[in-house]
């Protein structure tokens, strides 16, 4: 299945519809009866300061200033140890020195761990870039008896996942059969039964047969997942994909396969993305 | 993308409900996660799964839990050390000469440097702080539409769009147009006129013939109107609520197109337009096949 054409969107908004100088929730005094929320004072606009002059970039390449904070803190933090030991002598250290010199590190030490705090709030960009592992190979194998409404769906799921998200490697397990997409470690010219064979393993030796709950690893999955996932991979969500079964009074959904993406990136998968990929799997479940 | 909490779910359990998901609305967030996070029963037994359990980040709950709190704390830690360390010179009678002759005026300007730097990355955290904007709830009624011509598999397929869109985005009304007709109206719609609680049917011809429709197809690309109140062709879209804060226009190949109207100005994030991108697709694939065949 090919359905999936060159993509390209433009929001045609003017550009200052997306940076309003005022407040564009401002309602004239036309009165009537609705659900509408009050809109808030104008409080938020004064608190809004143009603090983004703040900004800036060294303009190196491959250099986040996000991580600036970090690197500063490393070097004058040295730069303290330093003067500490060979700025002066140690019996004429006096206690204010001493205060300063801690409370020196302690700065160094909170300003190391600043860009680790900022990576969770709120309209944090991703500093990292997506890389691909050394030693995987670019693959798309789908068990060969499948009926061709799953097959597309799988397909179309396998495709939309890696594309709109920062994993690299899919696996797909419905009811037995196989969709593995991305960059896995498979050596050259795999047949497709070899590499079927090869995903089969992965998912029996991993148990995740009857997975019900949603797993999600942000970093360092590959150290406890090495037989399950490329290596490199730094982020792993397991995604079950469970039925409603209908003879169940209790309405407990059976697990009928799970979606499994990992990352090279840490933290890879936000909130949205999780809730984008839970769609999925419940789109797939339909097909079962 | 927005920056996320690190989700976790402890053991074999329910998912943890109790971290506030700054994205969705609380109804829709409870909504969604007893949908898609589906929850067992508790019984650790009944799963073979035997693995590694991810832990609980409780830092980086934390953070997105106080994310206000978070981003003044270096301006407050860097202030605090700035008067720290002029105080201590103060009360230990060293001249007020920041040179850098002493060991101590060193270690000062050191810690008065990384003081500086602090209070500048807790500037810059303030300046990237999204701008919250309040959710207009839409003024019309519940409709549910669908055009019962089409084979079971499309139907769900449509379904599923809207559960998703409305559980994720902030789309509050759906309507889906293919091949001159339509075969999804769904969510809030426009009340009408007779005031007997239906909701406005779409015109199916005027929509075709109006700009709205036509730039769509001719660009043969996504539109977003993160400001509806702001765009002239509003009218052209009457079938929606009039308070609708935001549409997007996905073309469906060149046969269809969906109109999705949203509770929030500028609600729908990129990711959610990449999204939409590709369900389009999907769903012109669909409905090109079924619609032959019906």
């Amino acid at each position: 299945m090919n359905c999936l054409s060159s993509i390209c969107f433009k929001p045609c908004v003017p550009s200052k519809v997306l940076y309003p100088r005022t407040s564009s929730t401002k309602f004239t005094t036309m009165v009537r009866a609705s659900l509408q929320d009050p809109q808030p004072p104008n409080t938020s606009q004064q608190q809004q300061l143009n603090l983004s002059v703040l900004r800036f970039t060294l303009g190196i390449p491959g250099f986040d200033e996000s991580y600036l904070p970090r690197w500063i803190g490393y070097g004058f933090g040295s730069l303290l140890l330093l003067n500490h030991f060979l700025g002066s002598d140690s019996a004429t250290v006096t206690p204010a020195q001493l205060s300063t010199e801690v409370l020196g590190m302690s700065l160094a030490s909170f300003s190391i761990v600043l860009p680790y705090l900022g990576k969770f709030l709120k309209g944090a960009q991703p500093v990292d870039r997506t890389t691909l592992p050394d030693g995987t190979q670019q693959i798309f194998v789908m068990s060969t008896d499948i009926v061709d409404g799953l097959k597309e769906d799988l397909a179309w799921a396998s495709y939309i996942l890696l594309r709109n998200s920062n994993a690299i490697a899919a696996l797909i397990f419905i009811q037995g059969d196989i969709c593995a997409r991305g960059y896995w470690n498979t050596t050259d010219d795999s047949s497709t039964e070899i590499l079927l064979g090869f995903f089969k393993k992965k998912v029996e030796n991993a148990r995740l047969y009857d997975l019900k709950d949603t797993l999600y690893f942000p970093q360092d999955a590959d150290s406890d997942f090495q037989d399950l996932v490329p290596k490199g991979t730094s982020s792993l969500l397991v995604q079950p994909v469970l039925q409603a079964s209908i003879d169940n009074a209790t309405g407990l959904q059976k697990p009928v396969g799970f979606i499994l993406l990992s990352s090279t990136l840490r933290y890879a998968f936000s909130i949205k993305d999780r809730a984008w990929i839970a769609a999925v799997a419940n789109k797939l479940r339909a097909c079962v | 993308m927005e920056a996320g909490t690190a989700f976790r779910v402890v053991g074999v359990v329910t998912v943890n409900t109790h971290i506030p998901i700054p994205i969705f609305k609380k109804s829709k967030t409870t909504a969604f996660q007893s949908r898609f996070f589906t929850c067992s029963s508790p019984s650790p037994s009944s799963t073979s799964y035997r693995g590694p359990k991810p832990k609980r980040d409780f830092l980086a709950d934390w953070v997105s839990q106080n994310d206000d709190v978070v981003r003044t704390l270096p301006i407050y830690v860097g202030s605090a050390s700035l008067f720290a360390v002029l105080f201590n010179r103060a009360i230990s009678g060293i001249a007020p000469v920041a040179d850098a002759g002493s060991s101590q005026s060193r270690a000062d300007l050191l810690t008065l440097g990384l003081a500086v730097t602090n209070i500048l990355a807790g500037l810059v955290w303030l300046s990237i702080r999204p701008k919250s904007i309040a959710v207009v709830n839409p003024q019309g009624v519940q409709c549910r539409r669908l055009c019962t011509a089409l084979p079971h598999v499309a139907l769900t397929e449509l379904l599923w769009v809207w559960e998703s869109l409305s559980d994720i985005t902030c789309c509050r009304s759906l309507v889906i147009v293919y091949e001159s007709s339509c075969v999804l109206q769904i969510g809030f719609a426009a009340e009408s006129s007779s005031g007997d609680g239906e909701a406005v049917s779409v015109d199916i011809n005027k929509l075709i013939q109006g700009s709205v429709y036509q730039g769509v197809m001719k660009s043969g690309a996504q539109s977003y109107l993160a400001n509806l109140s702001l765009y002239p062709g509003k009218s052209e879209l009457s079938f929606l609520p009039s308070n609708t804060q935001a549409v997007i226009l996905q073309p469906l190949g060149d046969k269809g197109i969906a109109i999705i109207g949203g509770d929030t100005i500028r609600g729908f994030t990129t990711s959610d337009q990449a999204w939409i991108t590709f369900i389009g697709d999907k769903l012109d694939s669909t409905l090109a096949k079924h619609c032959n065949k019906s």
